[in-house]
């Protein structure tokens, strides 16, 4: 299933945040959406999720969702939002106990994503218990559990230190090698947008527009750190971005 | 390898410790230090008043106040007050702060129940509600509906404001979370909202126990022929100190386990916490 | 406080000279002050007859009156020392303080007499229509009072000793005020109550209750209250509290002449009533007031003699109560050598 952006523009109050942002996330990749701080990327995510209405323009939905899905439009945050009064396995338990679900299909769905994000042995835990990265990871299986059409991927890795971002964008390699996902993956990070990206969408600086996207080639499972064709790709990101971040570092806070 | 020693070389006489300057602003836990001070006071007291230091007039032995608390459970008059007073507590707090949990989530969840209900409770807040107690009595009966309004009316209004409190305070990342997996309203209510809010409630639920206690013995001054507060009361009138403090004692006593209570009830709910 | 004692007394002693009253001489030597602690009651219409006739003043008395709401308060006051004498019913909490050595007993006021107005026995309407229309119907009814130990709790053990019941037939509220009382009796809320005259006569001719008993069928000799003042006053100032009996005891006179015996004139009558009302009820009107201490006046003892008697079957109930400790005796809670004792 496609989620398709058509002439999207939003504001609060009177600050124009979006203007006129046109863009397709295709099925089966990941979209990564870059940008100066403040330029609306999240904005734009959240409009694509539904937790915002767009002041003009629509988002579509287009084609079916993957048979077996609970929730099309399912978000991973930043701050990965686990209950922290549920135990892991009650995490990934409270996005499905709404759905009509036998009790075994709930069992299977929740040992299935647990061990797909390697967290099987950490099921009774409680989240405070958990370094970042593996509370990132609970939020992921929590995600995959309902077999989303969409995953909407606010900035996933950026509470985390260098070496966990390292380890769990390896993680996210493998979890789309093995079944490929639909993703929009906003990051401000440009080595993870050219690690796990498809293509990369440049957004100016605000009102967010989409500059240019940049479509990368490499298999997802072939991309190393060190890849010199990724680094190119990489300067070629920032030397897009460099002038808008240093405008946008500029501008008053709530100018 | 770059050459991290010194330009020059210090005389070893020159070495001085860094001076600490990190120290207080963080009181610990000490179990005794509180027994101490307890066992003190009514060391003193008791020498005081066997003395005569202290006037019979002003405080009585705490072992007669000893002996007066071990006559009462002897003779059966502890639960004979006791009873009824627990049983308007209960009532009225349960009352009291059901209510007061229910408006609160009301006022945290509706935008025309805060706009409605906020000023209402702000109203009914600062009224001291032991003046209301005769027209209590005209409304609810001379019996046991006037003293248990009375607790459930004292306890209402802090439940209120602690509660809304509590759900205006709660994470609303979690909130998003929950809508955007499609959680129905009503379980995001319940499994988001009241967890998250349930610390607020509790301590909240702290102070307004503790307001029901107080209220307790106001209640009983109007019709009450057994009680913890009429007894107290009864005392008072008799000017028997002994019966006084016992009934102090007592209600004391009353406080702490409300208190434990709440805290055993925390600990469990909030475990997650760690 | 003070300067507004003074300036009432200046304009005393000025009506003090128009009169006859040769107090100026006694006056100009240094007056004690007294602290004399009294409630809003007809029954201590003699503290404010002998305050506002000057009376204290001509014993040398700077007097200032302590307002109370209750008895208990007024005893708790006088042994503190916050006051120095005062006037009420025997209650359990006095007989504590008397017991610790604070207060004691020194002489009688309001008392029982056949033929004069007494306590009555009230029922609510409510209960009247439902049978409580004798005194020997109470089983089974609730009764009014302020606290355990009060002498509505003593006038209800009278009647249950009169009518042969046990007392624990009868469901007693306690409700701390006299006022609380009235509003419950008057909405039914209790079903019976014993009060004085001045007040039970508000409540029968407002048709708020009904009349079913009088107290003096079973307390004739009923001390209903009595002087008192703290152990140390009655022990080492004897004087003083001689020459308060003295000045109190002419207040005594006045109102048995004005109220109860009705000897003396109507014009004195109406000047009493007035400066009764003053503090008491100064919301009633002068005449509707007036007819009040005519009609409602209980005997106060003259002299402010003591019925022992009475006050030793009070003080034996209290003990057979439990509601004082079994080892008091009635030396202390009594002087009996200060007036005359019956």
């Amino acid at each position: 299933m496609d989620i398709r952006v058509r002439h999207a523009s939003h504001a609060y109050g009177g600050l124009a945040v979006l203007s006129d942002i046109d863009l397709v996330a295709p099925a089966g990749k990941i979209l990564c959406l870059v940008g100066p701080s403040g330029c609306g990327k999240s904005t734009l995510l959240r409009l694509m999720g539904g937790l915002e209405r767009p002041t003009s323009g629509a988002i579509e939905l287009v084609g079916a969702p993957p048979s077996g899905c609970l929730n099309e439009l399912t978000f991973v945050f930043q701050h990965f939002a686990l209950l922290p009064w549920a135990s892991v396995e009650g995490n990934v338990r409270f996005v499905l106990d709404h759905h009509r679900l036998s009790e075994a299909e709930r069992a299977e769905i929740v040992a299935d994503v647990l061990a797909r994000t390697g967290l099987a042995d950490f099921a009774e835990a409680w989240p405070r218990q958990l370094s970042g990265g593996m509370r990132q990871r609970v939020a992921i299986a929590r995600a995959l559990a309902v077999r989303p059409a969409v995953l909407l991927m606010d900035e996933p890795l950026s509470a985390l230190d260098s070496q966990t971002r390292e380890i769990l964008m390896e993680d996210l390699v493998g979890l789309w090698t093995r079944a490929p996902f639909t993703a929009v993956y906003v990051t401000h990070n440009l080595a993870e947008a050219v690690r796990l990206g498809h293509a990369v969408a440049v957004m100016s600086r605000r009102p967010g527009r989409i500059r240019e996207i940049v479509a990368i080639d490499t298999p997802l499972s072939e991309r190393r750190p060190d890849d010199p064709e990724l680094e190119r790709v990489q300067a070629r990101l920032w030397s897009l971005l460099r002038d808008e971040a240093i405008d946008a570092d500029r501008e008053l806070v709530d100018g | 390898m770059v050459d991290l020693s010194p330009a020059r070389q210090p005389r070893e006489a020159d070495a001085r410790p860094v001076p600490f300057r990190g120290g207080g602003f963080a009181p610990g836990r000490n179990r005794w230090a509180g027994l101490v001070v307890f066992v003190a006071l009514i060391a003193f007291f008791e020498v005081g008043t066997r003395t005569g230091v202290i006037s019979s007039l002003t405080m009585p032995p705490p072992s007669a106040v000893a002996q007066t608390l071990w006559r009462l459970v002897e003779t059966g008059l502890l639960w004979q007050n006791l009873g009824p007073s627990l049983y308007r507590l209960a009532m009225g707090s349960l009352v009291g702060c059901g209510a007061g949990i229910l408006v609160g989530f009301a006022i945290g969840l509706f935008t025309l129940a805060r706009a409605g209900l906020v000023p209402l409770v702000s109203a009914l807040f600062p009224i001291p509600k032991i003046a209301l107690l005769p027209l209590f009595v005209i409304w609810f009966g001379i019996g046991e509906g006037s003293k248990v309004a009375l607790i459930a009316f004292g306890t209402f209004t802090p439940t209120v404001v602690a509660t809304f409190g509590a759900v205006d305070g709660v994470d609303r990342g979690l909130i998003r979370m929950a809508q955007s997996f499609g959680v129905p309203w009503l379980r995001i209510v319940t499994r988001v909202v009241l967890p998250d809010a349930l610390a607020g409630i509790l301590s909240g639920l702290r102070v307004s126990l503790a307001i029901g206690i107080v209220l307790l013995v106001a209640a009983e001054m109007l019709g009450a022929r057994y009680g913890i507060g009429a007894y107290i009361l009864e005392a008072g009138a008799l000017y028997d100190l002994e019966r006084l403090f016992a009934g102090v004692v007592i209600l004391s006593v009353l406080g702490l386990l409300v208190s434990a209570g709440i805290g055993a009830l925390e600990r469990r709910l909030l475990r997650w916490r760690g | 406080m003070t300067t507004l004692a003074t300036t009432r007394r200046s304009v005393l002693a000025g009506i003090g000279a128009a009169s006859t009253l040769p107090f100026l001489p006694r006056r100009a030597r240094a007056a004690t002050p007294l602290n004399l602690g009294v409630l809003r009651l007809t029954s201590h219409a003699p503290n404010y007859i002998a305050y506002e006739r000057g009376y204290f003043a001509e014993e040398g008395f700077e007097v200032e009156l302590v307002f109370f709401e209750a008895a208990q308060p007024m005893a708790v006051a006088i042994a503190s020392g916050d006051a120095d004498f005062g006037v009420t019913a025997i209650s359990g909490g006095l007989v504590s303080l008397a017991q610790r050595g604070a207060v004691k007993v020194i002489g009688g006021a309001l008392a029982e007499e056949p033929g004069i107005p007494g306590q009555v026995v009230l029922a609510s309407n409510q209960a009247y229509d439902s049978g409580l229309t004798t005194a020997a119907a109470l089983p089974g009814h609730t009764f009014g009072i302020t606290t355990a130990g009060s002498s509505f709790h003593y006038m209800l053990s009278r009647v249950a000793r009169g009518e042969g019941f046990d007392i624990a037939q009868v469901e007693m509220r306690p409700l701390q005020k006299v006022g609380t009382i009235v509003a419950a009796l008057g909405s039914g809320q209790i079903d019976s109550w014993a009060i004085v005259p001045s007040i039970s006569n508000r409540l029968l001719a407002e048709g708020q209750a009904k009349k079913i008993a009088d107290m003096s069928q079973y307390a004739p000799d009923y001390q209903v209250t009595t002087v008192f003042t703290s152990s140390a006053i009655a022990n080492d100032d004897r004087a003083r509290a001689e020459a308060f009996l003295r000045a109190l005891s002419r207040g005594v006179n006045d109102y048995n002449a004005a109220f109860v015996d009705k000897t003396a004139n109507a014009e004195e009558q109406a000047e009493l009533a007035a400066l009764v009302g003053q503090y008491v009820s100064p919301d009633v009107p002068a005449e509707r007031f007036l007819e009040t201490m005519t009609t409602t006046s209980m005997r106060i003892n003259r002299d402010l003699g003591l019925s022992v008697s009475s006050v030793r079957d009070q003080l034996d109930w209290f003990k057979a109560e439990g509601m004082v400790p079994a080892d008091v005796t009635e030396e202390m809670l009594i002087d009996p050598s200060f007036v005359a004792t019956f």
